[in-house]
């Protein structure tokens, strides 16, 4: 999926969080959003997912105006905390994935995920009863189980474990390869495990670097 | 005393109707009790409870002043004015809900409070505060075959929802916020929902009674989801619970002289307390067994 920024704005209330931001991420593009806290990564990511309404500056998704984008079913989204879901209330993973999945995506594919992330052996576990790291595996399978051409992944790997990320990384990177458009806030030390393509800087002076991957080894390199 | 009671069971009409209500809510009210609970909405039964009685008080108002036939209608089908009304007070807590976006439960004491008030209002000035009682605490035995049919009408029109939207109930119950990512528009999902509760609520009022209604749907839950272990496992436990409470509170109810509701209500409560203590128990036995595992 293609995403172009163009010159977007965002205040809550009068603290303007990003200003003029514009930018333009190609199909099959791995973005990485960097930046220190309160640079408005965050609030970027729920701009693009439409918690936010753009009101300052556009968004558009393949030529369509986020706005009045409808096709919410191609993008994928792993937040940061999950503790907005219910837990106490019994449901499988496997139920879980059940209701996630649309009727087009085959059974197969759920096991496959499952199985890629390294957690096909608590398909029948109560959510409640699991590990914050294999709940967030479950979450990231969720969110990609349904093709989608866009996916949003806002550090993701906070609550897992050093052993299981690896599972992780390949997923994503095989994603990307795959043709997954993919933007993604991450701290740097675990940047060198993804296969991303361009970086997006963030700065508190609302002042923003986007360049392709080469560009900034190179100029590490020196 | 059980022999007397299904001989007259199957002899006695108004028991037969009873029954046949009685286990028809027992699937319908917990099954919609277990939305309800994911939610967090369980006190919308009583709220939407109470503003069906308007629909009550109302037409029970007009029947007093409308005459001819038309009055003799109102009067012995008050649901009709009830089903309108809890559906006009559901539409109004959504309203309410996207108005105080961060302190959700008011728009529920809102309409509870519009509800009360107009209710007894219009009871008082239709003279008939005496049929109050029934509709507070709920008469299944008193329950005429049109409202059996409605109560019917309602649970195929539930089940016809689960059947063909159950995957997307559930998924946007659990997680609203994800809703759009899987295709559903929530606000519109938001809307069907509450009608269908309110006319499920409306058509539970003369069995459970306005003040009863919530027990019907949460409690079973309440039971089940402490034993149960998949979505499936807890709402089918919670609607055995429910179909053992009518049939026990029903028998109790007649052979007791017990009101019915309370009957059955109380019967949902003490299995509550029975599947506690019985939970307790089987993990203070386990850490006995197995000292060094966690039980949760």
């Amino acid at each position: 999926m293609q995403i172009d920024i163009n010159n977007l704005s965002f205040a809550y209330g009068h603290k303007l969080v990003l200003e003029k931001l514009s930018l333009i991420v190609n199909p099959g593009s791995f973005l990485v959003i960097r930046g220190k806290n309160g640079t408005g990564k965050t609030t970027l990511i729920k701009c693009l997912l439409g918690i936010n309404l753009v009101k300052n500056g556009m968004i558009f998704y393949d030529h369509n105006d986020i706005n009045s984008f409808k096709d919410w079913t191609s993008v994928g989204y792993v937040s940061q905390v999950i503790d907005e879901f219910n837990y106490e209330f019994p449901i499988t993973v496997n139920e879980l994935l059940n209701i996630t999945r649309l009727r087009k995506v085959k059974e197969n594919r759920k096991l496959k995920l499952l199985d890629q992330m390294g957690i096909l052996e608590i398909l029948n576990e109560n959510i409640g009863s699991l590990s914050g790291g294999q709940l967030q595996r479950v979450f990231i399978v969720k969110s990609i189980l349904n093709h989608p051409s866009l996916l949003i992944l806002d550090e993701p790997t906070a609550s897992i474990d050093k052993k299981n990320v690896e599972y992780f990384y390949e997923t994503v990177n095989q994603l990307n390869a795959e043709g997954t458009t993919i933007i993604l806030i991450t701290h740097d030390e675990y940047l060198d495990s993804y296969n991303y393509s361009h970086v997006l800087q963030m700065n508190s002076d609302f002042s923003y670097a986007f360049r392709k991957r080469n560009a900034i080894e190179e100029k590490e390199a020196k | 005393m059980f022999l007397s009671f299904f001989s007259d069971l199957i002899e006695q009409d108004f028991m037969l109707r009873a029954l046949i209500s009685g286990l028809i809510l027992g699937v319908i009210a917990p099954l919609i009790g277990s939305i309800v609970v994911i939610r967090r909405l369980s006190f919308i039964a009583d709220t939407l409870g109470h503003f069906s009685l308007v629909g009550i008080s109302v037409s029970l108002f007009l029947s007093v002043t409308v005459p001819g036939t038309l009055s003799v209608i109102l009067a012995e089908n008050p649901l009709y004015f009830g089903i309108a009304l809890s559906v006009i007070g559901g539409l109004l807590i959504e309203l309410f809900r996207r108005y105080y976006k961060t302190y959700k439960e008011i728009s529920m004491v809102i309409v509870m409070s519009i509800g009360t008030a107009l209710s007894a209002i219009f009871l008082s000035i239709s003279g008939k505060t005496g049929t109050l009682y029934n509709y507070m605490f709920g008469s299944i035995l008193t329950i005429s075959w049109d409202s059996v049919i409605m109560v019917a009408v309602a649970a195929v029109l539930v089940f016809f929802l689960f059947a063909f939207f159950g995957k997307q109930i559930i998924s946007v119950s659990f997680d609203e916020n994800n809703a759009k990512f899987r295709g559903v528009n929530l606000g519109l999902f938001q809307i069907i929902f509450i009608i269908m509760l309110s006319i499920v609520v409306s058509v539970m009022l003369e069995s459970a009674g306005v003040l009863l209604i919530s027990s019907m749907m949460i409690i079973p839950i309440a039971a089940s989801m402490k034993i149960g272990w998949s979505y499936r496992s807890t709402t089918t436990i919670a609607i055995m619970f429910s179909e053992l409470s009518v049939i026990i509170g029903l028998w109790a109810s007649y052979s007791f002289h017990l009101p019915s509701g309370a009957a059955i209500v109380s019967v949902n409560v003490i299995i509550l307390v029975v599947v506690a203590l019985l939970r307790k128990a089987i993990q203070k036995h386990n850490i006995a067994k197995h000292p060094s595992e966690p039980t949760e």
